[in-house]
Protein backbone atom coordinates (compact mmCIF):
# COMPACT_ATOMS: atom_id res chain seq x y z
CA UNK A 1 0.00 0.00 0.00
CA UNK A 2 2.70 2.57 0.70
CA UNK A 3 4.04 2.31 -2.63
CA UNK A 4 0.91 1.88 -4.60
CA UNK A 5 -0.32 4.78 -3.35
CA UNK A 6 2.20 6.37 -5.45
CA UNK A 7 0.65 5.14 -8.77
CA UNK A 8 -2.65 7.60 -8.03
CA UNK A 9 -0.05 10.27 -7.91
CA UNK A 10 1.59 9.08 -11.51
CA UNK A 11 -2.10 8.98 -13.05
CA UNK A 12 -3.10 12.81 -11.52
CA UNK A 13 0.11 13.57 -12.94
CA UNK A 14 -0.69 11.72 -16.54
CA UNK A 15 -4.43 13.59 -16.32
CA UNK A 16 -2.73 17.07 -15.59
CA UNK A 17 -0.25 16.10 -18.68
CA UNK A 18 -3.44 15.33 -21.08
CA UNK A 19 -4.86 18.88 -19.97
CA UNK A 20 -1.83 21.25 -20.40
CA UNK A 21 -1.65 19.19 -24.05
CA UNK A 22 -5.00 19.54 -25.13
CA UNK A 23 -5.29 23.05 -24.44
CA UNK A 24 -1.89 23.58 -25.51
CA UNK A 25 -3.04 21.90 -28.90
CA UNK A 26 -6.26 24.02 -29.15
CA UNK A 27 -8.54 21.39 -27.48
CA UNK A 28 -10.91 23.35 -24.42
CA UNK A 29 -13.74 20.57 -22.56
CA UNK A 30 -16.91 21.18 -22.88
CA UNK A 31 -17.07 21.82 -19.11
CA UNK A 32 -15.06 22.11 -16.42
CA UNK A 33 -16.30 19.25 -15.07
CA UNK A 34 -15.48 16.74 -18.06
CA UNK A 35 -12.27 17.64 -18.23
CA UNK A 36 -8.79 15.57 -17.78
CA UNK A 37 -7.94 18.34 -15.34
CA UNK A 38 -11.19 17.51 -13.48
CA UNK A 39 -10.28 13.94 -13.67
CA UNK A 40 -6.75 14.56 -12.05
CA UNK A 41 -8.00 16.37 -9.12
CA UNK A 42 -10.15 13.86 -8.43
CA UNK A 43 -7.16 11.12 -8.44
CA UNK A 44 -4.96 13.82 -7.02
CA UNK A 45 -7.52 14.14 -3.68
CA UNK A 46 -7.57 10.70 -3.39
CA UNK A 47 -3.77 10.33 -3.45
CA UNK A 48 -3.35 12.95 -0.78
CA UNK A 49 -5.74 11.51 1.29
CA UNK A 50 -4.14 8.01 1.28
CA UNK A 51 -0.91 9.21 2.01
CA UNK A 52 -2.20 11.52 4.74
CA UNK A 53 -3.77 7.73 6.27
CA UNK A 54 -0.55 6.28 5.96
CA UNK A 55 1.30 9.31 7.41
CA UNK A 56 -0.38 9.51 10.02
CA UNK A 57 -0.16 13.64 9.29
CA UNK A 58 -1.19 15.92 6.73
CA UNK A 59 0.84 15.84 3.33
CA UNK A 60 2.46 19.02 3.70
CA UNK A 61 6.67 18.47 4.87
CA UNK A 62 9.35 18.09 2.48
CA UNK A 63 9.52 19.09 -1.00
CA UNK A 64 7.68 16.60 -2.56
CA UNK A 65 4.63 16.59 -0.62
CA UNK A 66 4.89 20.46 -0.71
CA UNK A 67 5.32 20.66 -4.70
CA UNK A 68 2.52 18.13 -4.93
CA UNK A 69 -0.12 20.05 -3.12
CA UNK A 70 0.92 22.97 -4.46
CA UNK A 71 0.00 21.58 -7.60
CA UNK A 72 -3.40 20.37 -6.14
CA UNK A 73 -4.49 23.57 -4.82
CA UNK A 74 -3.48 25.17 -8.20
CA UNK A 75 -5.53 22.41 -9.89
CA UNK A 76 -8.55 23.40 -7.56
CA UNK A 77 -8.12 27.34 -8.32
CA UNK A 78 -9.39 26.65 -11.43
CA UNK A 79 -12.84 25.81 -10.48
CA UNK A 80 -12.94 28.08 -7.65
CA UNK A 81 -12.39 30.57 -9.79
CA UNK A 82 -12.15 30.23 -13.12
CA UNK A 83 -15.62 28.66 -14.28
CA UNK A 84 -17.40 31.56 -15.55
CA UNK A 85 -17.12 31.59 -19.87
CA UNK A 86 -15.13 34.49 -19.87
CA UNK A 87 -12.47 32.96 -17.75
CA UNK A 88 -11.86 29.75 -19.51
CA UNK A 89 -9.46 31.07 -21.71
CA UNK A 90 -7.61 31.21 -18.40
CA UNK A 91 -7.25 27.22 -17.96
CA UNK A 92 -4.48 27.17 -20.65
CA UNK A 93 -1.45 29.05 -18.74
CA UNK A 94 -3.46 27.44 -15.66
CA UNK A 95 -3.18 23.45 -16.44
CA UNK A 96 0.54 24.34 -17.90
CA UNK A 97 0.79 25.86 -13.70
CA UNK A 98 -0.47 22.86 -12.37
CA UNK A 99 1.67 20.67 -14.28
CA UNK A 100 4.74 21.97 -13.63
CA UNK A 101 4.77 21.45 -10.02
CA UNK A 102 3.59 18.06 -10.51
CA UNK A 103 5.88 17.18 -12.98
CA UNK A 104 8.75 18.97 -10.61
CA UNK A 105 7.26 16.46 -7.78
CA UNK A 106 7.98 13.37 -9.94
CA UNK A 107 11.36 13.86 -9.54
CA UNK A 108 11.72 13.85 -5.95
CA UNK A 109 12.14 11.48 -3.39
CA UNK A 110 8.40 10.26 -2.80
CA UNK A 111 9.08 7.95 0.42
CA UNK A 112 7.01 9.05 3.37
CA UNK A 113 8.19 11.41 5.66
CA UNK A 114 8.37 10.72 10.00
CA UNK A 115 5.21 11.87 12.22
CA UNK A 116 7.74 14.82 13.66
CA UNK A 117 6.09 15.24 16.97
CA UNK A 118 6.43 19.24 16.47
CA UNK A 119 4.29 18.30 13.19
CA UNK A 120 1.37 16.80 15.09
CA UNK A 121 -0.94 19.57 15.80
CA UNK A 122 -4.02 20.90 13.36
CA UNK A 123 -2.47 24.31 13.80
CA UNK A 124 0.42 22.54 10.95
CA UNK A 125 -2.51 20.91 8.36
CA UNK A 126 -4.11 24.18 8.52
CA UNK A 127 -1.01 26.69 8.48
CA UNK A 128 0.16 24.71 5.59
CA UNK A 129 -2.99 23.98 3.74
CA UNK A 130 -4.61 27.48 4.00
CA UNK A 131 -1.35 28.81 2.86
CA UNK A 132 -1.52 26.26 0.03
CA UNK A 133 -4.70 27.47 -1.00
CA UNK A 134 -3.61 30.81 -1.33
CA UNK A 135 -0.82 30.13 -3.39
CA UNK A 136 -3.13 28.32 -6.19
CA UNK A 137 -5.24 30.96 -6.46
CA UNK A 138 -2.45 33.56 -6.71
CA UNK A 139 -1.46 30.74 -9.73
CA UNK A 140 -5.25 31.04 -11.06
CA UNK A 141 -4.52 35.28 -10.49
CA UNK A 142 -1.47 34.63 -13.03
CA UNK A 143 -3.72 33.18 -15.55
CA UNK A 144 -6.38 35.54 -15.68
CA UNK A 145 -4.28 38.30 -15.62
CA UNK A 146 -2.45 37.30 -18.39
CA UNK A 147 -6.02 36.25 -20.49
CA UNK A 148 -7.17 40.24 -19.29
CA UNK A 149 -3.81 42.25 -20.67
CA UNK A 150 -4.62 39.87 -23.98
CA UNK A 151 -7.93 41.50 -24.60
CA UNK A 152 -10.04 39.50 -21.94
CA UNK A 153 -13.75 40.43 -21.34
CA UNK A 154 -14.99 42.19 -17.53
CA UNK A 155 -15.65 38.83 -16.40
CA UNK A 156 -11.85 37.26 -16.79
CA UNK A 157 -10.74 40.67 -14.78
CA UNK A 158 -13.45 40.22 -12.03
CA UNK A 159 -12.16 36.43 -11.92
CA UNK A 160 -8.24 38.01 -11.51
CA UNK A 161 -9.48 40.06 -8.76
CA UNK A 162 -11.29 37.54 -7.27
CA UNK A 163 -8.29 35.60 -7.28
CA UNK A 164 -6.27 38.16 -5.68
CA UNK A 165 -9.12 38.47 -2.57
CA UNK A 166 -9.31 34.76 -2.12
CA UNK A 167 -5.75 33.77 -2.34
CA UNK A 168 -4.78 36.90 0.06
CA UNK A 169 -7.93 35.78 2.33
CA UNK A 170 -6.53 32.08 2.38
CA UNK A 171 -3.16 33.09 3.01
CA UNK A 172 -3.97 35.28 5.66
CA UNK A 173 -5.94 32.97 7.66
CA UNK A 174 -2.90 30.18 7.31
CA UNK A 175 -0.48 32.96 8.57
CA UNK A 176 -2.66 33.06 11.61
CA UNK A 177 -2.62 29.76 12.48
CA UNK A 178 1.27 29.24 11.29
CA UNK A 179 1.82 32.71 13.95
CA UNK A 180 -0.94 30.13 16.77
CA UNK A 181 1.82 27.11 15.97
CA UNK A 182 4.56 29.12 16.07
CA UNK A 183 3.88 30.48 19.66
CA UNK A 184 2.94 26.96 21.00
CA UNK A 185 5.36 24.75 18.76
CA UNK A 186 8.99 27.15 18.91
CA UNK A 187 8.21 29.75 21.51
CA UNK A 188 7.21 32.56 19.67
CA UNK A 189 5.15 33.73 16.63
CA UNK A 190 7.50 35.46 14.96
CA UNK A 191 11.11 34.71 13.89
CA UNK A 192 13.82 36.44 12.00
CA UNK A 193 14.23 34.10 9.04
CA UNK A 194 14.04 35.02 5.47
CA UNK A 195 11.03 33.09 5.02
CA UNK A 196 9.54 34.73 7.70
CA UNK A 197 10.12 38.06 6.35
CA UNK A 198 9.47 36.80 2.79
CA UNK A 199 5.89 35.45 4.01
CA UNK A 200 4.88 39.03 5.49
CA UNK A 201 6.37 40.43 2.46
CA UNK A 202 3.35 38.71 -0.10
CA UNK A 203 1.28 39.19 2.71
CA UNK A 204 1.75 43.41 2.48
CA UNK A 205 2.08 42.82 -1.58
CA UNK A 206 -1.21 41.20 -1.75
CA UNK A 207 -2.83 43.76 0.54
CA UNK A 208 -1.73 46.71 -1.49
CA UNK A 209 -3.02 44.72 -4.69
CA UNK A 210 -6.33 44.29 -3.25
CA UNK A 211 -6.36 48.20 -2.76
CA UNK A 212 -5.11 49.07 -6.82
CA UNK A 213 -8.51 49.36 -8.07
CA UNK A 214 -9.69 51.33 -5.28
CA UNK A 215 -7.04 54.34 -7.13
CA UNK A 216 -8.62 56.28 -10.13
CA UNK A 217 -6.94 56.10 -12.88
CA UNK A 218 -4.11 59.12 -13.37
CA UNK A 219 -2.20 60.06 -16.79
CA UNK A 220 1.33 60.41 -14.44
CA UNK A 221 3.47 57.49 -14.11
CA UNK A 222 2.38 54.53 -13.44
CA UNK A 223 -1.00 55.58 -14.19
CA UNK A 224 -2.91 53.55 -11.92
CA UNK A 225 -4.56 51.75 -15.04
CA UNK A 226 -6.28 48.01 -15.14
CA UNK A 227 -3.44 46.79 -16.52
CA UNK A 228 -0.95 47.82 -14.11
CA UNK A 229 -3.15 46.10 -11.33
CA UNK A 230 -2.99 42.81 -13.69
CA UNK A 231 0.24 42.94 -14.51
CA UNK A 232 1.06 43.25 -10.55
CA UNK A 233 -1.51 40.42 -9.89
CA UNK A 234 0.56 38.36 -12.88
CA UNK A 235 4.08 39.46 -10.69
CA UNK A 236 2.63 38.48 -7.20
CA UNK A 237 2.90 34.33 -8.18
CA UNK A 238 6.76 35.03 -8.91
CA UNK A 239 6.43 37.31 -5.51
CA UNK A 240 4.74 33.91 -4.03
CA UNK A 241 7.12 31.24 -5.91
CA UNK A 242 10.11 33.23 -4.67
CA UNK A 243 8.48 33.05 -0.84
CA UNK A 244 7.88 28.92 -1.05
CA UNK A 245 10.69 28.08 -3.38
CA UNK A 246 13.01 30.23 -3.83
CA UNK A 247 13.68 30.79 0.15
CA UNK A 248 14.08 27.51 0.82
CA UNK A 249 16.27 26.70 -2.08
CA UNK A 250 18.60 29.56 -2.34
CA UNK A 251 18.34 31.33 0.96
CA UNK A 252 19.61 30.03 4.34
CA UNK A 253 16.34 29.75 6.53
CA UNK A 254 15.28 27.54 9.74
CA UNK A 255 11.79 27.63 8.09
CA UNK A 256 11.84 25.62 5.20
CA UNK A 257 9.37 24.02 3.34
CA UNK B 1 -1.90 70.55 6.65
CA UNK B 2 -5.01 69.58 4.11
CA UNK B 3 -1.80 68.67 1.63
CA UNK B 4 -0.36 66.29 4.56
CA UNK B 5 -3.56 64.72 5.20
CA UNK B 6 -4.43 63.51 2.03
CA UNK B 7 -0.45 62.20 1.51
CA UNK B 8 -1.68 60.45 4.90
CA UNK B 9 -4.97 58.42 3.59
CA UNK B 10 -4.09 58.23 -0.06
CA UNK B 11 -4.10 54.63 -1.06
CA UNK B 12 -1.09 56.03 -3.62
CA UNK B 13 0.82 56.59 -0.20
CA UNK B 14 -0.15 52.38 0.74
CA UNK B 15 0.76 51.43 -2.83
CA UNK B 16 4.56 53.25 -2.49
CA UNK B 17 4.99 52.00 1.14
CA UNK B 18 4.19 48.86 0.60
CA UNK B 19 6.63 48.14 -2.64
CA UNK B 20 9.23 49.91 -0.18
CA UNK B 21 8.61 47.32 2.56
CA UNK B 22 8.85 44.21 -0.36
CA UNK B 23 12.34 46.06 -1.81
CA UNK B 24 13.22 46.22 1.81
CA UNK B 25 12.21 43.26 3.16
CA UNK B 26 13.17 41.35 -0.19
CA UNK B 27 17.01 43.22 0.40
CA UNK B 28 17.01 41.80 4.16
CA UNK B 29 16.61 38.35 3.76
CA UNK B 30 19.79 37.81 1.75
CA UNK B 31 21.78 40.97 3.92
CA UNK B 32 20.92 38.59 6.90
CA UNK B 33 22.92 35.40 5.57
CA UNK B 34 25.82 37.86 4.51
CA UNK B 35 26.38 39.40 7.90
CA UNK B 36 25.22 36.00 10.44
CA UNK B 37 27.47 38.15 13.22
CA UNK B 38 24.90 40.81 13.29
CA UNK B 39 21.76 39.10 12.31
CA UNK B 40 21.79 35.34 13.59
CA UNK B 41 20.58 35.90 17.49
CA UNK B 42 18.34 38.45 16.46
CA UNK B 43 15.73 36.02 18.30
CA UNK B 44 17.69 35.12 21.27
CA UNK B 45 16.39 38.90 22.90
CA UNK B 46 13.50 41.05 22.28
CA UNK B 47 13.83 42.89 19.25
CA UNK B 48 14.39 46.56 21.34
CA UNK B 49 17.31 44.83 23.06
CA UNK B 50 19.04 43.29 19.96
CA UNK B 51 18.33 47.14 18.37
CA UNK B 52 20.19 48.98 21.07
CA UNK B 53 23.32 46.32 21.11
CA UNK B 54 23.50 45.48 17.67
CA UNK B 55 21.40 46.92 15.22
CA UNK B 56 22.08 50.41 15.78
CA UNK B 57 25.83 49.73 15.63
CA UNK B 58 25.95 48.37 12.92
CA UNK B 59 23.60 51.52 10.26
CA UNK B 60 24.96 49.64 7.06
CA UNK B 61 23.87 46.27 7.39
CA UNK B 62 20.58 47.29 9.08
CA UNK B 63 19.53 50.00 6.77
CA UNK B 64 17.04 47.62 5.31
CA UNK B 65 15.53 46.82 8.63
CA UNK B 66 15.32 50.45 9.26
CA UNK B 67 13.37 51.06 5.76
CA UNK B 68 11.27 48.02 6.63
CA UNK B 69 10.16 49.90 9.83
CA UNK B 70 9.71 53.21 8.26
CA UNK B 71 7.60 51.41 5.72
CA UNK B 72 5.65 49.36 8.51
CA UNK B 73 5.16 52.74 9.95
CA UNK B 74 4.35 55.17 7.38
CA UNK B 75 1.45 51.38 6.70
CA UNK B 76 0.13 51.39 9.44
CA UNK B 77 -0.21 55.30 9.99
CA UNK B 78 -1.81 55.54 6.41
CA UNK B 79 -4.52 52.77 7.32
CA UNK B 80 -5.07 54.56 10.30
CA UNK B 81 -5.97 57.51 8.87
CA UNK B 82 -7.70 56.30 6.22
CA UNK B 83 -10.10 54.54 9.15
CA UNK B 84 -10.75 58.00 10.61
CA UNK B 85 -11.06 59.89 7.89
CA UNK B 86 -14.13 57.45 7.60
CA UNK B 87 -14.90 57.61 11.20
CA UNK B 88 -17.56 60.15 10.95
CA UNK B 89 -19.85 58.05 8.55
CA UNK B 90 -19.26 55.02 10.70
CA UNK B 91 -19.89 56.30 13.99
CA UNK B 92 -23.68 57.69 12.33
CA UNK B 93 -24.46 54.54 10.89
CA UNK B 94 -24.80 55.75 7.61
CA UNK B 95 -22.34 52.76 5.89
CA UNK B 96 -22.86 49.86 5.17
CA UNK B 97 -21.88 46.68 6.81
CA UNK B 98 -19.59 45.00 3.78
CA UNK B 99 -17.93 49.03 3.77
CA UNK B 100 -17.48 49.34 7.78
CA UNK B 101 -15.49 45.54 7.22
CA UNK B 102 -12.20 46.85 5.48
CA UNK B 103 -11.88 49.19 8.31
CA UNK B 104 -12.30 46.94 10.51
CA UNK B 105 -9.51 45.06 8.73
CA UNK B 106 -7.69 48.16 9.40
CA UNK B 107 -8.03 48.59 12.86
CA UNK B 108 -7.24 44.63 13.31
CA UNK B 109 -3.40 45.69 11.29
CA UNK B 110 -2.93 48.21 13.24
CA UNK B 111 -3.40 46.46 16.49
CA UNK B 112 -1.56 43.21 15.34
CA UNK B 113 1.34 46.18 14.87
CA UNK B 114 1.19 48.01 17.72
CA UNK B 115 0.67 44.53 20.21
CA UNK B 116 4.11 43.20 18.21
CA UNK B 117 5.82 46.47 19.53
CA UNK B 118 4.75 45.76 22.66
CA UNK B 119 6.24 42.23 22.86
CA UNK B 120 9.27 43.33 20.88
CA UNK B 121 10.28 46.08 23.56
CA UNK B 122 8.86 45.16 26.99
CA UNK B 123 8.79 40.84 26.00
CA UNK B 124 11.77 38.85 27.10
CA UNK B 125 13.76 35.81 26.10
CA UNK B 126 15.98 33.64 27.85
CA UNK B 127 17.68 31.06 25.68
CA UNK B 128 19.60 27.66 26.93
CA UNK B 129 18.25 26.78 30.07
CA UNK B 130 20.15 23.34 30.15
CA UNK B 131 19.31 21.25 33.18
CA UNK B 132 20.19 17.70 34.08
CA UNK B 133 17.61 15.24 34.69
CA UNK B 134 16.77 16.09 38.81
CA UNK B 135 19.22 19.21 39.13
CA UNK B 136 18.01 22.82 39.24
CA UNK B 137 18.97 25.79 36.89
CA UNK B 138 18.38 29.19 37.12
CA UNK B 139 15.54 30.79 34.53
CA UNK B 140 17.36 33.85 33.51
CA UNK B 141 17.03 36.77 36.00
CA UNK B 142 13.08 36.06 36.18
CA UNK B 143 13.92 34.92 39.26
CA UNK B 144 12.36 31.32 38.58
CA UNK B 145 14.38 28.25 39.16
CA UNK B 146 13.68 25.18 36.81
CA UNK B 147 14.16 21.59 38.15
CA UNK B 148 14.00 18.87 35.46
CA UNK B 149 12.06 16.06 37.77
CA UNK B 150 12.13 13.67 34.41
CA UNK B 151 12.70 13.19 30.92
CA UNK B 152 11.09 10.47 28.81
CA UNK B 153 11.96 10.40 24.99
CA UNK B 154 10.53 7.57 23.06
CA UNK B 155 12.82 6.95 19.65
CA UNK B 156 11.51 5.17 16.52
CA UNK B 157 13.42 2.49 15.11
CA UNK B 158 14.57 5.22 12.24
CA UNK B 159 16.59 7.44 14.83
CA UNK B 160 14.51 9.89 14.95
CA UNK B 161 12.54 11.30 18.47
CA UNK B 162 9.35 10.32 18.25
CA UNK B 163 8.06 11.75 21.65
CA UNK B 164 9.52 13.44 23.88
CA UNK B 165 8.34 15.15 27.31
CA UNK B 166 10.08 16.98 30.56
CA UNK B 167 8.42 16.72 33.55
CA UNK B 168 9.39 19.98 35.31
CA UNK B 169 8.37 22.40 38.29
CA UNK B 170 9.22 25.70 38.69
CA UNK B 171 10.03 27.39 41.83
CA UNK B 172 10.13 31.25 43.11
CA UNK B 173 11.98 31.78 46.01
CA UNK B 174 12.32 28.22 47.18
CA UNK B 175 8.45 27.40 47.41
CA UNK B 176 7.02 25.49 43.82
CA UNK B 177 4.46 27.89 42.08
CA UNK B 178 4.35 25.54 38.51
CA UNK B 179 4.19 22.14 37.82
CA UNK B 180 3.63 20.62 34.05
CA UNK B 181 4.78 18.39 31.42
CA UNK B 182 6.60 20.45 28.54
CA UNK B 183 6.71 18.57 25.27
CA UNK B 184 6.36 19.70 21.63
CA UNK B 185 3.54 22.34 20.90
CA UNK B 186 2.66 22.61 24.63
CA UNK B 187 5.03 24.66 26.65
CA UNK B 188 4.72 25.32 30.37
CA UNK B 189 3.30 29.09 30.84
CA UNK B 190 3.54 30.69 34.33
CA UNK B 191 3.43 34.27 35.01
CA UNK B 192 3.18 35.56 31.38
CA UNK B 193 6.66 33.28 30.17
CA UNK B 194 6.36 29.86 28.31
CA UNK B 195 9.01 26.79 28.91
CA UNK B 196 9.41 25.75 25.91
CA UNK B 197 11.56 22.21 25.21
CA UNK B 198 14.47 23.01 22.84
CA UNK B 199 16.62 20.25 23.11
CA UNK B 200 17.71 16.94 25.04
CA UNK B 201 20.35 14.16 24.96
CA UNK B 202 22.74 12.52 27.32
CA UNK B 203 25.39 14.69 29.63
CA UNK B 204 29.31 13.16 29.49
CA UNK B 205 28.19 10.85 32.50
CA UNK B 206 25.20 9.58 31.06
CA UNK B 207 22.51 11.25 32.92
CA UNK B 208 20.04 12.98 30.72
CA UNK B 209 19.45 16.54 30.39
CA UNK B 210 17.20 18.95 28.38
CA UNK B 211 17.43 22.62 27.22
CA UNK B 212 14.69 24.82 27.66
CA UNK B 213 14.04 28.55 26.46
CA UNK B 214 11.69 30.68 28.61
CA UNK B 215 10.15 33.24 26.73
CA UNK B 216 7.71 36.38 27.50
CA UNK B 217 5.43 37.97 24.61
CA UNK B 218 3.18 40.51 26.63
CA UNK B 219 1.92 41.57 23.21
CA UNK B 220 0.56 37.72 21.94
CA UNK B 221 -2.30 37.58 23.41
CA UNK B 222 -3.44 40.88 21.78
CA UNK B 223 -2.26 39.56 18.43
CA UNK B 224 -4.45 37.24 18.63
CA UNK B 225 -7.45 38.93 19.60
CA UNK B 226 -6.76 41.65 16.72
CA UNK B 227 -5.57 38.62 13.90
CA UNK B 228 -8.92 36.91 14.61
CA UNK B 229 -10.61 40.37 14.30
CA UNK B 230 -9.22 40.71 10.71
CA UNK B 231 -10.02 36.66 10.05
CA UNK B 232 -13.46 37.37 10.83
CA UNK B 233 -13.65 40.74 9.15
CA UNK B 234 -12.26 39.30 6.51
CA UNK B 235 -14.16 35.89 5.57
CA UNK B 236 -17.46 38.34 5.78
CA UNK B 237 -16.33 40.77 3.69
CA UNK B 238 -15.82 37.51 1.24
CA UNK B 239 -19.71 36.42 1.24
CA UNK B 240 -21.15 39.73 -0.51
CA UNK B 241 -18.45 39.48 -2.65
CA UNK B 242 -19.32 35.87 -4.20
CA UNK B 243 -22.71 37.73 -5.28
CA UNK B 244 -21.57 40.91 -6.37
CA UNK B 245 -17.97 41.48 -7.36
CA UNK B 246 -14.66 41.28 -5.70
Amino acid sequence: MHGAHVVLFWLSLFAYGAEAGLQLGGIAPRSPFRSALFAGLLLHALFLGVRWALSGHAPMAGLFESLTVFSFFTALSAFLVCRDPGALPAWKPLSVLVLLPQAGAALVDKRLTPLYPALDTPWFATHVGLSFLGYGLFAAGLALAWVVMRGGDESAYRAAARAALYGFSAFSAGMVCGGIWAYYAWGSYWIWTPKEIWSVLLWVYFAALTHLKFIPPGTGWPGWTRNLEMGATAAGYFVMLTTFLGVSLLLRSSHSF
Amino acid sequence: MTVLWRLLTSLKTCAWASLAFALAGAAGSVIMGRYPEIFSDMDAQVFAGWLADKGLGAPGPALWLYGLLLATGLLVVNAACCTAERLVQILRGKTSLRRLLPHVMHVAFVGVVLSHLVSGVWGDRVPGVAVPEGSFARVGATGLVLRLDRLDVAMAPEGYPKDFAAAVTLFRDMAPVARGVVRANAPLFHDGYGVYLKNFGPTPWGAPYAVFDANRDPGAGWILVFAALFTAANALYLLPARRSDA
